[in-house]
């Protein structure tokens, strides 16, 4: 498949090679000869009117000794010659005129004569007067120098036509076999890759060229996807083993409330079931609710939000909850915050998620702070707190999908709130930053204030 | 009071498991497998009730209900589906539906659902009516709340709180029907937030009065009721 579209490319490159040189010989040859003929024409009609002339005024007489004038200048190619009615030779150094053929005709024309005493005839332009007693006046020039020369000029011009058809048959090839290559070693990375071995790369020649432009995008590309693949294996795993212990310990429950012969004691191990049950379900839905953030399947259902109504709303659902785990629920929300679009369950969700972190991880006595401010024209959310913090070297390890830092938490929902937090920041175009607060984390969901424009 | 109930389901198990449950309630269940059926029944007006799978063979859940709701047939929709996320709910609930709840659910949060929307068919709940629980009187334009002729300070959301449940009175009501429509929040939050709201709001309800009247109903929800 490859090879023929290598000769196509070089057997382009020869026809327009030929057509552009065919293009440029044509003009060269119309110019030349037209030029020539034109000369010839304009020195034959010259010479002839000024026989004429003396023709007119001297009569034949006169006539004659121009014509022997006009020869004793010693130009061979030179035609003069009174020519009989008939087209015999009178005077002149004319023998007969065998091209085109008798009887003579007025005007110009190029044909073939023969010299007086010549055995052989020659290609000339003439030109034929009629005078006065039905004699001919013929003027003219031998055109053998000429035509050689042009001969010449079109054998020349035909020869390096067929070179540069040659020659740009020759560079089609070169360069369709450099450009096949090239393509050909991307096509083999795309083959393996498409064959399932995601790390093969394309090859770089060095040179940055557009070639190597597109080998680095490829290469980029690839990256990607197998970052994306890796991370997305990493999931898999990490759900199947985090579906592990509560599916574990949710059949040891169903177990045990099988055995069991006491009512209350059965009851209460039902009751336990179902919590294990729910908080699975929980995790669930949060991991598809990332992966629907991240596709960006929900722009639809942004809405107008008032960031101070939104953070109100939210403190006013947790203060309760902060009361009884013994923490200060403070609310920062300037006032005058620009409205901004975004999806108000999604981002109460999210500062919900942080709040309960927040929560957790706050000593008793501590203040938890819910704040929206604007900054550097961007909406910033988020949830502040004086626990333990993240250390900058885990933050990222922090974000991931079942990233875990303290392995000693089990609750359902662990490590995947600040998972479901990026992902919703990156659904509203926007970021997750974590932050020191020195100490303590603070968490901010960094929003444009202009909204994503909208499907 | 049995209620007509249609139910728009393919999964045979869990029909027959909705269908004998509503019908221990006093309902009449009628179901069927297939899109364009439930479509056909439904347009004739006869039910009081919707229950409609989101993925059923023949016609798909939210096109069947918006082909129902451009025919003009207003009767309450409740949506089942397995699809869980917060924009799927949202998406759900925009298409036409009453209300949404995903599977896998609680047969007791299905049929607090289900009585809250039959209840809302008769149009028993105009907001300039007073509500009377017990010895508990609400006045919904006024926002006073008075219990024995003693008025009970109560903050907004406390307030929305209480006329919900007093609009459902005697019926229980669920955690996640109390964050869906008094906080409107389609999210799981995972703490025990409503419980803590509840408990505040029964503490003012209850506090100087014998007679409990705010019920915890175990592993179900939440009733308003004079008696137990």
């Amino acid at each position: 498949m490859r090879l023929p579209t290598t000769l196509r490319i070089g057997l382009l490159a020869a026809l327009l090679a030929f057509l552009s040189s065919a293009a440029l010989i044509g003009f060269i040859h119309w110019r030349t000869y037209d030029d020539s003929v034109a000369a010839v024409h304009e020195q034959v009609a010259e010479a002839s009117s000024a026989l004429d002339d003396v023709y007119s005024s001297g009569g034949r007489r006169a006539l004659d000794k121009a014509i022997s004038d006009t020869l004793g200048s010693g130009d061979p190619q030179l035609l003069a010659a009174v020519l009989a009615p008939d087209g015999a030779a009178r005077i002149g150094n004319v023998g007969a005129v065998v091209e085109p053929p008798l009887p003579l005709r007025p005007g110009y024309r190029v044909g073939r004569i023969q010299f007086r005493g010549a055995a052989t005839t020659t290609s000339v332009a003439y030109l034929l007067r009629r005078l006065d007693d039905g004699e001919w006046l013929l003027t003219g020039r031998s055109l053998g120098e000429r035509i050689r020369f042009q001969r010449i000029l079109e054998s020349s011009l035909g020869l390096a036509l067929a070179i540069s058809v040659l020659l740009g048959l020759i560079c089609g090839l070169v360069v369709a076999r450099y450009v096949g290559s090239r393509v050909g070693a991307m096509a083999d990375v795309a083959d393996s890759i498409a064959g399932g071995d995601l790390a093969q790369r394309v090859p770089l020649s060095g040179s940055r060229d557009a070639f190597d432009g597109l080998a680095r995008q490829i290469n980029r590309m690839l990256d990607r996807i197998a970052a994306l693949m890796e991370e997305l294996r990493l999931l898999t795993d990490s759900l199947a083993h985090d579906l592990r212990s509560p599916v574990g310990r949710l059949r040891a429950r169903v177990e045990a409330a099988l055995a069991a012969t006491d009512d209350s004691k059965r009851d209460s191990l039902l009751g336990g079931i179902l919590q294990e049950a729910d908080s699975l379900m929980r995790m669930l839905t949060t991991v598809l609710e990332i992966g629907r953030s991240e596709a960006m399947a929900s722009r639809n259902q942004f809405e107008p939000l008032d960031p101070a109504g939104l953070i109100d709303e939210l403190a006013e659902m947790y203060e309760p909850i902060a009361e009884e785990a013994g923490c200060t629920l403070n609310v920062e929300a300037e006032s005058g915050l620009p409205i901004f679009t975004g999806h108000r369950q999604l981002l109460a969700q999210t500062l919900s998620n942080l709040f309960d972190n927040a929560l957790n991880y706050a000593r008793s006595g501590g203040t938890v702070i819910l704040f929206a401010r604007v900054k550097d024209g961007r909406m910033r959310l988020g949830v502040a707190d004086r626990g333990p913090g993240i250390a900058p070297a885990d933050r990222a390890e922090a974000k991931r999908r079942f990233g875990r830092l303290d392995s000693s938490r089990s609750t359902g929902g662990a490590g995947l709130g600040l998972a479901l937090a990026e992902a919703v920041a990156h659904l509203h175009g926007g970021a997750l930053e974590l932050l020191d607060n020195g100490p303590g984390l603070r968490a901010v969901l960094v929003l444009p204030l202009d909204g994503v424009s909208l499907p | 009071m049995g209620r007509k109930i249609l139910l728009i389901e393919d999964d045979r198990e869990t029909a027959s498991y909705l269908a004998r449950g509503l019908g221990e309630e006093g309902h009449g269940v009628e179901h069927v497998e297939d899109g364009r059926d439930g479509l056909f029944r439904a347009t004739d007006g006869s039910f009081d009730l919707v229950i409609l799978d989101r993925m059923v063979p023949g016609l798909d859940g939210l096109a069947l209900l918006k082909a129902m709701r451009a025919a003009r047939v207003e009767t309450p929709v409740l949506i089942l589906s397995a699809l869980a996320s917060v924009t799927d709910r949202i998406e759900g609930l925009e298409s036409g539906s009453d209300d949404y709840l995903v599977k896998p659910f609680s047969f007791g949060e299905l049929l607090a659902r289900v009585n809250a929307l039959l209840r809302r068919g008769e149009g028993k709940s105009a907001a300039d009516l007073r509500i009377l629980v017990g010895d508990l009187e609400i006045e919904p334009l006024s926002r006073v709340v008075k219990r024995s002729g003693k008025p009970i300070d109560l903050k907004p959301r406390e307030y929305r709180l209480l006329e919900y449940l007093a609009r459902n009175e005697g019926r229980v009501v669920t955690r996640t029907m109390l964050l869906e429509l008094v906080w409107d929040y389609h999210f799981d939050p995972g703490t025990n937030v409503i419980d803590v709201h509840v408990s505040r709001l029964r503490r003012k309800l209850e506090e100087g009065f014998e007679r409990p009247i705010l019920h915890t109903v175990r592993g179900a929800g939440y009733r308003l009721a004079a008696t137990v």
